[in-house]
């Protein structure tokens, strides 16, 4: 069996802990970018760790810093060198197999997500992005899309609330007020 | 005796077990929904049950664990895509049985034999752990840090195939947890004169951005795939089927386990070998293997059942992680200010017995939903990815939000899940960045300890690291493995190899 058996076009398998995706034999779209980038970056940590204590002391709290950065660097020069020998996949391109429009697309949404979350509470930010996300990928009717939607960020919503007890921003939703209002309804049949 | 009593307290507090069933049960489903996974669902949990007590926390993230090792097997034998790596070794043999028409037969078989591979699991894991944790209480700090380099390098090397990326990876991840503040003398790392980075990045957003939205990412190239139907009759095997592959369970449940317990590999690597085992010792199988023969089932389910049960055994009491999975379990104990590691089988035994009892009732647990409502599951599985796929995203930034109540912390979490996006694509395990992780400040502070104790001098440390017959094996271990990468190790191994086929000839 292959080491890097992948089981199927899914990426499945193990892709999401151990067997991640790229082929032993041949450079895919990008690659040589991303390897470059990681050899800078890595250039830049040992540049940085250098910085913290130098070669003052064995024990020094830049002794692991230097070496794990050192380790990057000099794995990613080797992973540079190998990679650019490499011919390119010869079917693949940068738009459709790496970066495809869907994908800049959806982390755009989740960027946007990530700046409105505050400022303009969990629900109604959540549910314009997964109304937008929802539609945008399923490609079903407004009434379909928006009851999924909707339907499923309430029961997140609850679970999340009521079970997990994590706190959300409230932003411009009376939530605190809303969930009181219940609880005030509960215990007022409680008592009668 | 208090032992037992302590592993017994799950069934008598309806609510720990009932939080056990519900996690066993999402489990199952996460591991077998397409999209989803065990890696995913238990990163994004910690954070949510971030407010929780630790035992109710730890009984859900049991249960999603060893639910999840199982539920991953459904999905490869009904749709020839496994659910979690360690049943990619069930679909060889699995979906082959169920184009046969015998899903149901193979599910059934699959449920008690990882039954049957998880009590063996978890039986060695509470014999073994009291020994091994008081034997790794003589450990020095030296040996603490060439097991934690080691099982970065192992889960790096026997993951993907290419050490030198899992060695880049894990590097990444060892520096990733030394940013901030150094603990022990409150100097600054990797901050670049950043206020914001002063605080170290949350290995929390780390995880949730590599394993949950990096995945949910990669998953937008699949929303158009159908899901398939299949049908499924009968689960419940019979009792004659189950005796004839006893035998081979044990062996493989063997296999699984000590797999399970070396740092650094788990239940994919486990279930591997056992069918590879399976192959080997099985004389005159009913099919051929890979045409559906059911011992090519039986192997890798007993197997990476049974490596749970291995796994935690580094886990406990080392504070060593096996795999990414059991990386972000030490993440959730630490967060509940448990300490994996030998102290904790001395100042805590009852934390360890409670363990041990909720993974015994997670195995129950599967056992039951594995042999009922199967046909909610068929429903379940064909929610398509077009609506699971904002659900996750949507579960991630809460997840990675909820922890400290940050938004910084979503950037991060966004950051990485890009970064991990391309590292997947480019053919790098996110595994051993995880470990990293984790085991950043474990590395760090026991070399410290360990070059202290030795005046600073390399020569003494080497001296030192050769008068111990553990740190010795460890060490070469270690050199062994870079070693094996290199040309060298073709040209030593043409070397014996030819010598040894000369004079056999």
């Amino acid at each position: 069996m292959e080491p890097d058996f992948r089981g199927d076009a899914d990426h499945h398998d193990g892709t999401s802990d151990a067997t991640p995706g790229g082929y032993a034999d041949s450079r895919r779209p990008g690659e040589l970018v991303f390897t470059i980038l990681l050899t800078i970056g890595s250039g830049a940590l040992l540049w940085n760790a250098y910085g913290i204590a130098g070669f003052e002391a064995l024990s020094s709290p830049g002794a692991i810093p230097m070496a794990t950065a050192a380790v990057m660097l000099i794995s990613s020069i080797i992973i540079l060198v190998k990679t650019a020998r490499l011919k390119l996949v010869a079917n693949e391109t940068m738009s459709k197999d790496i970066l495809p429009w869907l994908v800049i697309v959806m982390f755009v949404l989740l960027v946007a997500f990530g700046i409105a979350l505050k400022p303009l509470g969990f629900i109604p930010t959540a549910a314009i992005f997964l109304i937008l996300s929802m539609k945008l990928m399923a490609r079903r009717s407004w009434p379909v899309t928006l009851l999924i939607a909707l339907g499923s960020l309430v029961v997140i919503w609850l679970i999340f609330r009521i079970v997990f007890t994590v706190l959300l921003p409230a932003g411009i939703v009376p939530e605190a007020e809303f969930i009181q209002y219940f609880r005030d309804l509960f215990s007022a049949g409680g008592d009668a | 005796m208090s032992a037992l009593m302590d592993m017994l307290m799950i069934f008598t507090n309806p609510q720990l077990l009932l939080l056990v069933g519900l996690g066993t049960f999402a489990g199952v489903y996460v591991g077998a929904i397409p999209g989803l996974s065990v890696t995913m669902a238990v990163s994004i949990l910690i954070s949510f049950t971030f407010s929780w007590d630790v035992l109710p926390a730890i009984s859900l993230m049991i249960g999603i664990y060893m639910g999840g090792v199982y539920g991953g097997s459904r999905t490869a034998i009904l749709l020839n895509i496994p659910g979690a790596p360690s049943a990619i070794a069930t679909a060889m043999d699995g979906y082959p049985m169920a184009k046969r028409g015998e899903a149901g037969t193979a599910i059934g078989v699959t449920t008690v034999m990882s039954f049957f591979g998880g009590f063996i699991g978890i039986g060695v894991l509470a014999l073994a752990a009291p020994f091994v944790s008081k034997f790794a209480l003589t450990f020095q700090p030296r040996d603490y840090m060439l097991l934690a380099v080691l099982g970065i390098l192992l889960v790096g090397s026997l993951s993907s195939g290419s050490l030198i990326k899992g060695t880049f990876a894990g590097a990444l991840g060892i520096g990733i947890g030394a940013v901030g503040m150094d603990p022990l003398t409150f100097t600054e790392r990797f901050t670049f004169d950043i206020p914001l980075l002063t605080q170290g990045i949350s290995f929390i957003a780390v995880m949730i951005g590599m394993f949950g939205v990096s995945e949910a990412l990669l998953q937008l190239h699949h929303i158009d795939m159908p899901a398939v139907r299949q049908k499924i009759d009968r689960i419940v095997p019979s009792f004659s089927t189950i005796k004839k592959h006893l035998p081979l369970s044990v062996q493989t449940s063997s296999i699984g386990v000590i797999i399970g317990a070396l740092p650094g590999t788990g239940g994919d690597i486990a279930a591997l070998m056992a069918y590879d085992h399976a192959k080997r010792v099985t004389k005159n199988p009913e099919r051929e293997f890979g045409d559906g023969a059911i011992e090519g089932l039986v192997a890798p389910e007993t197997a990476n059942n049974a490596a749970v049960g291995g796994a935690f055994i580094p886990m406990m009491t080392l504070g060593i992680p096996g795999d990414a999975v059991t990386a972000i379990m030490i993440g959730a104990l630490y967060i509940h200010g448990l300490n994996p590691g030998p102290m904790l089988m001395i100042d805590q035994p009852h934390m360890f017995w409670f363990i041990v009892g909720a993974l015994i009732t997670a195995n129950f647990f599967i056992l039951l939903f594995g042999l009922t409502g199967i046909k909610l599951f068929t429903k379940i599985v064909e929610i398509p990815r077009a609506f699971l796929i904002p659900l996750i995203m949507l579960l991630s930034i809460v997840g990675a939000y909820a922890v400290n109540n940050s938004i910084t912390d979503v950037y991060w979490m966004l950051g990485f899940g890009v970064f991990g996006y391309f590292m997947r694509h480019y053919g790098y395990p996110l595994g051993p960045v995880i470990l990293g992780v984790i085991l950043s400040r474990l590395l760090d502070d026991n070399w410290r300890r360990a070059i202290i104790s030795e005046r600073e001098d390399l020569g003494r440390f080497f001296g030192g690291l050769f008068s111990s017959p553990l740190s010795t094996v460890l060490f070469v271990a270690v050199v062994l493995i870079f070693v094996s990468q290199t040309p060298l190790w073709t040209k030593g191994k043409a070397l014996i190899f030819g010598r040894s086929n000369r004079s056999a000839s």
